[in-house]
């Protein structure tokens, strides 16, 4: 019996909460009615006013989640060391940045925070002793484009396994796991010209068994030159465009985990597009909970539905329907 | 990506101030997926017919209450833009648009903290002034 449980975050519906579609008391209820457990909030977004918002609408909050029964899985936070235009933000004014939404993580009754990949590792040690004090444990997003090996997230890594404690860990998004690429992607920069033979290329990289990231580095070494097969190939801005995008996109093995499975706090369902057939085009759900399930991994996997950026203007968007879909998919392959 | 963003349909209207038109005005939301300060909007743009605004003249607000030019805004650091309501944004023109069909576009771009670039939006719409 699996260990894993269904979550959803509610980035998939931010299309529908911008345009006042739904509620978050809407939104609430459909991931009840489909049988999530938990839920995922990126407080930002929908829980106006953090990381310091009103008693009420915590309280708002608060009552939602309890009136559908749901488990606050993680608080997806920001550090917003961008604040100002002529500098960054030092690491002691991010430190105080990150220290305030530790609180507002746990005054929303969380006691897990997800990082956003590239937060600087040198503000965990700092901000350790509050995250004890308040039961709330730190993870880095493990996502695709820098995966484990992007350059801070590799300082983070080794801060990690430094501090060895419960409150530090990682959250993996499956976005890394892509053994076909989108081909709502391919769709999308289509529409604006792109050269066919790239498209074609990219997708024979990931049928091979890689992925750019790694095509680049084994034929060039430089993170983000472009080789000269593929410059030939770029014949206008939109093809440079999807290359790059196309680079963020990875094929990873799931063997990579297997030192950090002590570490997994969360996982991010990714989900671009679900098939007619009920699967996602370009992760293999069946084949890496098969993986987790191995290693006896015990956890919430969170539906994140992130094709809404290639659907056209003037298209809807349709985060609801696909996280239905998704969550299908994962009481399938999890067995509840 | 977040094109669809920019530029709420219908928000395009000239300014009426005791019978004098003082400008124009229109609305966004944001070209990200959550909130943010208002300094970390990184730029904005606005061109009538072709002609870029000058950016002296664009104001903004998030209630309607407190307005900033832009060169104010990116200081501007305890009022949040909240994701899912809009961003207020007055052209100062006297006169306003003119009477007819115009092409307006907005261009909007914000800097999240750990993007490389900017994530912006842009759009034109047909706004008609009677």
């Amino acid at each position: 019996m699996s260990k894993i449980k269904r979550a959803v975050s509610l980035y998939s519906y931010q299309d529908e909460y911008a345009t006042k579609r739904m509620s978050l008391d809407d939104i609430l209820h459909d991931l009840s009615d489909m049988g999530a457990e938990g839920v995922e909030v990126l407080s930002d977004q929908m829980i106006h006013g953090s990381p310091h918002p009103t008693a009420e609408t915590v309280a708002n909050w608060k009552n939602l989640v309890s009136k559908y029964n749901l488990y606050p899985v993680s608080d997806d936070i920001f550090v917003n060391s961008t604040l100002y235009h002529n500098r960054r933000l030092t690491l002691k004014e991010q430190e105080a940045l990150l220290k305030d939404e530790l609180i507002n993580a746990h005054n929303l009754g969380f006691t897990l925070v997800r990082l956003v990949s590239n937060t600087d590792a040198a503000l965990i040690e700092p901000c350790l002793k509050l995250a004890e004090e308040l039961n709330v444990t730190m993870a880095l997003e493990i996502h695709a484009g820098m995966s484990f090996s992007g350059t801070l997230t590799r300082e983070y890594l080794k801060v990690m396994k430094k501090l060895h404690t419960k409150y530090v860990g990682i959250v993996l998004d499956m976005g890394i796991f892509c053994s076909r690429y989108p081909l709502i992607s391919r769709k999308y920069f289509s529409q604006f010209g792109l050269n066919r033979e790239l498209a074609d290329f990219v997708d024979d990289i990931f049928n091979q068994g890689s992925d750019p990231r790694t095509y680049i580095s084994h034929h060039n070494g430089g993170e983000f030159d472009i080789p000269p097969e593929v410059q030939k190939m770029i014949k206008a801005p939109v093809d440079r465009e999807f290359w790059i995008m196309a680079s963020g996109y990875e094929n990873t093995p799931f063997g990579i985990v297997d030192e950090y499975i002590p570490y997994v706090k969360s996982i991010h369902g990714k989900l671009y597009e679900m098939t007619d057939a009920g699967e996602e085009y370009s992760i293999p759900y069946k084949k890496i909970i098969e993986y987790l399930d191995s290693k006896n991994w015990e956890g919430y996997i969170a539906t994140e539905y992130e094709g809404n950026r290639f659907v056209l203007p003037g298209e809807p968007v349709d985060g609801a329907g696909n996280v239905r879909r998704h969550q299908a998919m994962l009481k399938k392959y999890i067995g509840r | 990506m977040f094109d669809r963003y920019v530029f709420t349909d219908g928000s395009c209207k000239n300014i009426n101030e005791n019978g004098t038109i003082t400008g124009f005005e229109l609305q966004t939301l944001i070209t990200y997926y959550r909130g943010i300060p208002l300094s970390m909007v990184y730029n904005l743009d606005v061109a009538v017919d072709g002609i870029t605004v000058p950016r002296e003249i664009i104001r903004v607000s998030l209630d309607k209450k407190d307005w900033f030019t832009l060169n104010e805004a990116e200081t501007v650091t305890s009022y949040k833009w909240e994701y899912g309501e809009p961003l207020y944004i007055q052209v100062l023109a006297d006169g306003g648009l003119r009477k007819g069909t115009h092409d307006v576009r907005l261009k909007l771009a914000v800097w999240p903290a750990y993007y490389p670039v900017p994530a912006g939006g842009e759009r034109t719409r047909a706004v008609t002034i009677n």
